[in-house]
């Protein structure tokens, strides 16, 4: 079936969904929008969709085609009605067939969001009263955007969104005056935030409020990307998710909150983690990239990525009650993450926040810095800046501007080896371990002794090689076998597990995800 | 013999246990210096993984050392 069309008669899922059909899927989400009898405290009686077809057909198909692009799912579609509706029809349908159920809701999500944003559709509603009018598509409070059917129908005048209506569905205009106010910021300025894109790698510790204070600001268009499941030891400092999103993919729990904030913004929920595939086309869809992971890995992979798409970027990082926050801007003498640690640091060494601990308003702290740095550089405030790396000390309130420059001997990534598929993948995916020793694989956890204090079940891998040891040859990784390296997220998994593969042991893989990834 | 300002960031201030101190030292270097304080501290970072700063500046580790000198010892962090 076309990936979006218009239909002048009644919908008919059924059939729609047969056509999604495939055998590779292991399931289908579908959206049905529906008339409602009222909108604005007024009762509607039926209403009339028109679009502006050849422009819409277009926008619909685009939407769709990133859809499937970005999470990777079988088939999706979207019909959306035209003509005169009565209260209850179907008005809009999206279903997604994918391989699994996270991508599949998460692909029909971004697809039925973007069509009512971006696709140019309008409705008349009849009231019950006899009275009757146009109403735009749902973002037109958002003035700061472009609408490329402004020209071609009368919006509802301004007065109309701002009319407090009774009932719920009262439309809610978000306030910037608080920073329209800074003589630097001003309409100008909100102008700019309006019309900027920001890519979040990582909604964790540093990027809950990064995505929070972005999305509040009104910047446009803002790209959230992890792979991870909200876990409930993330609660204390992602206070962004609730107990109820445990076990939720985090790119689609911080949109929909992110959406309850502020309508105006487009949210681009990517439940994927960056991976040298998919950084470029990543990184070549937004203005600048927020850096927020938690470890070196996706660190330097978003590194490379900015420096080739000359694109600016906020780095951050946590250690206990310590950070670091590095601003890159493609500019001369500006230095990259790469000029700073030139032997690039393998993950497991220094520890990350799951390893280490940490306090919550840590990373919050820094991950205000980096919103406020990424604000700075939409709106071009202090442009004069000079490039420094800057250490927080939370528990003395110390900081400290380490002034940096360009290495001239640095590569800046740019000598990185281009996307290829290793010989052997370094990376198996299990859903049990007992499946992993059926396919002839030795287990190794390589967590610390008091990590595997905390989750009993699996501490029955017989062999225990703590990471701290093997870095500090307090015990050898065996030389002889086929050996499935296990941790708790596989981070420091693949990072010695590619270590072992640079040295020549060839029958040595990871576990994706980790023991985490076992959970779901 | 000079006295030098040190500052210890993240798992090297664990290692040493405290975030600064006053040292005096025969170091001529940078590097030197670092050396000498990890016959001190269990330091578990070699230093090529290291930045040092003198006076708030990123320095090379062959970095001769003055009187009063603040210098900075930088762990990679990762964090997040």
């Amino acid at each position: 079936m076309r990936a979006f069309t218009f239909s002048s008669a009644p919908l008919d899922p059924e059939r729609h969904r047969t056509e999604l059909a495939d055998p590779g899927s292991g399931g289908y989400a579908s959206f049905e929008g529906w008339v409602r009898d009222h909108n604005e405290g007024r009762r509607v009686e039926r209403l009339e969709y028109e679009a502006f077809e050849a422009l819409a057909i277009k926008e619909g198909e685009r939407i769709v085609a990133d859809a499937v692009a970005r999470f990777g799912v079988s088939r999706a579609a979207c019909v959306h009605r035209v003509g005169s509706l009565d209260v209850g029809d179907l008005a809009v349908w999206v279903g997604v067939s994918s391989a699994h159920r996270g991508e599949a809701f998460a692909a029909c999500r971004y697809i039925i969001d973007e069509v009512k944003h971006r696709v140019p559709i309008w409705k008349k509603e009849h009231y019950t009263d006899g009275d009757s009018g146009w109403v735009n598509c749902e973002r037109c409070a958002a003035a700061a955007h472009d609408h490329d059917h402004d020209r071609a129908h009368a919006h509802v005048p301004e007065a109309d969104h701002a009319r407090p209506a009774a009932g719920s569905g009262r439309a809610f205009q978000h306030d910037y005056s608080r920073q329209i106010a800074l003589p630097e910021v001003g309409a100008t300025g909100q102008a700019k935030l309006a019309a900027a894109s920001a890519l979040v790698v990582g909604a964790g510790g540093l990027g809950v409020p990064v995505l929070q204070y972005l999305a509040a600001a009104g910047v446009g268009r803002i790209g959230i990307l992890d792979g991870d499941h909200v876990e409930a030891s993330n609660l204390h400092r992602q206070p962004l998710y609730g107990a109820a999103d445990v076990g939720r993919a985090k790119a689609e729990a911080a949109a929909e909150r992110l959406t309850t904030l502020n309508r105006d913004v487009v949210l681009d929920a990517m439940a994927t983690h960056a991976t040298r595939e998919n950084v470029d086309a990543l990184v070549a869809g937004y203005d600048l990239v927020v850096e927020c992971t938690d470890n070196f890995r996706a660190k330097f992979l978003v590194n490379d990525a900015v420096v080739r798409a000359g694109k600016p970027a906020v780095f951050a990082s946590v250690h206990q009650y310590e950070g670091q926050l590095q601003v890159y801007r493609p500019e001369p003498g500006w230095p990259c993450l790469r000029c700073l640690w030139p032997s690039a640091p393998r993950d497991g060494l220094v520890g990350n926040c799951a390893e280490a601990g940490v306090l919550g308003p840590v990373p919050a702290t820094l991950g205000a810095m980096q919103a406020m740095q990424a604000l700075q550089l939409i709106l071009g405030l202090r442009a004069d800046s000079s490039p420094a790396l800057v250490l927080v000390d939370l528990l003395t309130l110390e900081t400290r501007r380490v002034a940096a420059r360009r290495d001239p001997d640095c590569s800046h990534g740019l000598d990185a080896p281009a996307a290829a598929p290793a010989a052997t993948p370094v990376e198996l995916e299990f859903v049990t371990l007992t499946a992993a020793v059926e396919a002839g694989l030795e287990l190794v956890d390589i967590r610390e002794a008091w990590e595997r204090g905390f989750d009993p079940p699996q501490s029955s891998i017989p062999l225990h090689l703590p990471l701290s040891d093997l870095v500090n040859g307090r015990v050898q990784f065996p030389a002889q076998g086929r050996y499935l390296v296990i941790c708790a997220h596989g981070v420091r998994s693949l990072s010695l597990t590619e270590h072992l593969r640079s040295l020549g042991q060839s029958e040595v893989y990871s576990l994706r995800g980790g023991l985490a990834a076992l959970r779901r | 013999m000079i006295d030098v300002h040190v500052q210890y960031f993240a798992v090297l201030r664990e290692r040493a246990g405290l975030s600064q101190e006053t040292v005096a030292t025969a170091a001529a270097t940078a590097a030197d210096l670092y050396e000498e304080l990890a016959t001190r501290h269990p330091f578990n970072l070699p230093r090529s993984m290291l930045r040092v700063a003198v006076n708030d500046e990123f320095a090379d580790w062959s970095r001769r050392l003055g009187a009063g000198d603040r210098i900075v010892f930088i762990p990679p962090v990762a964090g997040g």
